[in-house]
């Protein structure tokens, strides 16, 4: 294991941030830290990056119990902090070339690396350009890539995708998939579903500072047991033909929207071939389903929804 | 990561111009108004020409606005969310506040010496023997980035650290009668040599351009003690940045 979390207690002026918080995270994958604002994400990495004294519980790193004064643990982790903290005075290259020092690289080898990690964050032709000049998703790219110079084994990012461009977001994703193809580990939080989905190969759902349920996203939608929708509009919907489809046992409910029939069907159950041959003499017109997905995960566990992704 | 604070430390022009341009300017705005007084520090101590007095006491009043060279970047970097990414790393942060010292140290001593340069070249100041006083200002220099960082961290805000060394920056030169003479008797003139840091830099740099040894041992015995105790202090006091 990289990284085990057990029962993490952290209390801040006696409220809870982590409430017997849980994390486990192999080797070459990449986990997913899915939770709403507050949950206590920040909180968990930092006390996993050992910046942060906890009440209870134990962390270890590498199979070293993390205090925060373990300088191989340091060495071995790359921090993406979930604010900006990059040099904006300073170009791209000073602030690569900064952080690789601090992680003790210098001369050659990290001129190469400097030339190496601009070309990932896809920035090489911005290298001597101030960070003040740069767009919102550059300057997240540099704020990753900063994290990249000492080719960490561990790769911590902390919501690096807020508040830039959909092209920026989707090569931080992609790049994100490749690091751990690459042989690292990374854990990647965030609150929007559909970044967890895209990168994670496990997914831990975090809410008021514990984990409340983990695997990757079938184990989970199956834990659920959710429902699924189809959804078939008609020229004209009948109640008779409600009727007709609420007889097929294999059907859980159906609700007529106008000239919708909103059909529920209990999740893994297959419908189509008995519902196609009732509804195809109304006229069909379009049809549409949906399978449960990570949002309904974290509302059946919740009771309540996570901010939109939008 | 020293060269990466140097080229931080030295970015900031407009920054550097205003610490090298304001006080030549107040050298020569006083030095107009009290067109070629002189200016007598202790009962009895020689007479030197007000210019060189005004050209000492600004440059000296302006390595303590000087120190913010080294305690805005310390600020920036401890007392902000870049904290956390620099304490992440396996850097110690003692090194980190060091470099980013000596950087501040450089280029306020620096900043001093255009001060006297063109109080020379542009008002004619007479600063004959100010070489052999050059280590001093040196040593002012340093005391304040010490000053400057132990006022940052014991206060913990960037904007309380400026205002603290804003207030010393003015009163300091006023103790010293450099902005209005002071009453000339034996309470003042102690006020003038001996109050303070600055003071200290001040009579142990006019010490040593007048060879007086008395008073340049007492100045820099005493800066330097003053300098050591916050040096010695400075451990302690990153640890509670780093905290
Ligand atoms: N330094 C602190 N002092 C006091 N309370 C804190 C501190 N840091 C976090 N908290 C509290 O702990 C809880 C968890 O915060 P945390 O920042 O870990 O959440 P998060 O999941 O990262 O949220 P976001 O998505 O908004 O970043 C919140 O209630 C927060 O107010
Ligand atoms: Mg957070």
């Amino acid at each position: 294991m990289v990284v085990e979390i057990r029962e993490l207690i952290k209390r801040f002026d006696g409220k809870l941030a982590l409430d017997c918080f849980n994390l486990e995270v192999g080797e070459g994958e990449v986990v997913g830290l899915l939770g709403p604002n507050g949950a206590g994400k920040t909180t968990s990495i930092r006390a996993l990056v050992g910046l942060l004294p906890v009440d209870d519980g134990t962390i270890s790193v590498f199979g070293r119990r993390q205090d925060g004064r373990d300088k191989d643990i340091k060495r071995r982790i790359g921090y993406v902090t979930q604010e900006l903290t990059i040099y904006e005075d300073m170009s791209a290259r000073d602030n690569l070339s900064f952080f690789g020092s601090l992680y003790g690289l210098a001369g050659r080898r990290l001129e190469a690396r400097i030339e190496e990690v601009a070309g990932l964050i896809g920035l090489n032709g911005r290298l001597g350009d101030r960070v003040k000049t740069f767009s919102g998703g550059m300057k997240r790219r540099l704020n990753i890539g900063c994290s990249l110079l000492h080719e960490p084994e561990l790769i911590i990012m902390d919501e690096p995708t807020v508040g830039i461009d959909p092209q920026s977001r989707n090569f931080i994703l992609e790049f994100v998939k490749s690091l751990a193809s690459g042989g690292a580990s990374v854990i990647y939080t965030s609150h929007y579903i559909d970044e967890v989905e895209a990168v994670a190969s496990r997914i831990y759902i975090m809410d008021q500072g514990h984990t409340i349920a983990s695997g990757t996203l079938p184990e989970l939608i199956a834990r659920i047991q959710g429902d699924s929708h189809i959804l078939v509009d008609v020229r004209i919907a009948a109640e008779k033909v409600r009727q007709e489809l609420l007889a097929v046992p294999e059907l859980k409910d159906v609700v007529i929207e106008e000239n919708r029939y909103h059909i529920v069907v209990p999740g893994g159950v297959s419908a189509f071939e008995k519902i196609i041959p009732i509804l195809s003499p109304q006229g069909i017109v379009n049809i549409n389903s949906k399978q449960p997905d990570l949002e309904d995960v974290f509302l059946t566990l919740t009771g309540k929804q996570l901010r939109d992704g939008a | 990561m020293f060269k990466f604070h140097l080229l931080r430390g030295l970015r900031d022009w407009a920054g550097h111009l205003i610490l090298i341009a304001v006080p030549v300017l107040l050298i020569a705005f006083f030095n107009y108004v009290f067109s070629g007084a002189q200016f007598r520090y202790g009962q009895g101590a020689n007479p030197i020409a007000f210019l060189s007095a005004l050209t000492i006491g600004f440059a000296l009043t302006f390595q303590i606005y000087g120190a913010s060279v080294s305690f805005e970047v310390i600020g920036d970097d401890f007392l902000s969310p870049k904290k956390d990414r620099l304490l992440a790393s396996p850097a110690e942060p003692r090194a980190i506040v060091s470099s980013t010292i000596v950087v501040g140290f450089i280029v306020s001593f620096l900043q001093t010496l255009a001060v006297l340069l063109f109080a020379s070249l542009a008002l004619k100041a007479e600063l004959g023997s100010i070489a052999v006083a050059l280590p001093i200002f040196a040593l002012s220099a340093a005391f304040n980035q010490l000053l400057g960082t132990a006022v940052l961290i014991l206060s913990g805000s960037v904007k309380l650290a400026n205002g603290i060394l804003t207030f010393y920056g003015a009163v300091a030169p006023m103790a010293m009668g450099l902005y209005f003479p002071l009453p000339q008797n034996g309470f003042f003139s102690f006020v003038r040599e001996y109050l303070g840091p600055m003071a200290l830099a001040n009579t142990a740099i006019l010490g040593a351009m007048e060879g007086n040894s008395f008073k340049l041992a007492v100045g820099v015995g005493s800066l330097a003690l003053l300098s050591l105790g916050l040096f010695l202090a400075l451990p302690s006091l990153i640890r509670r940045l780093a905290r």
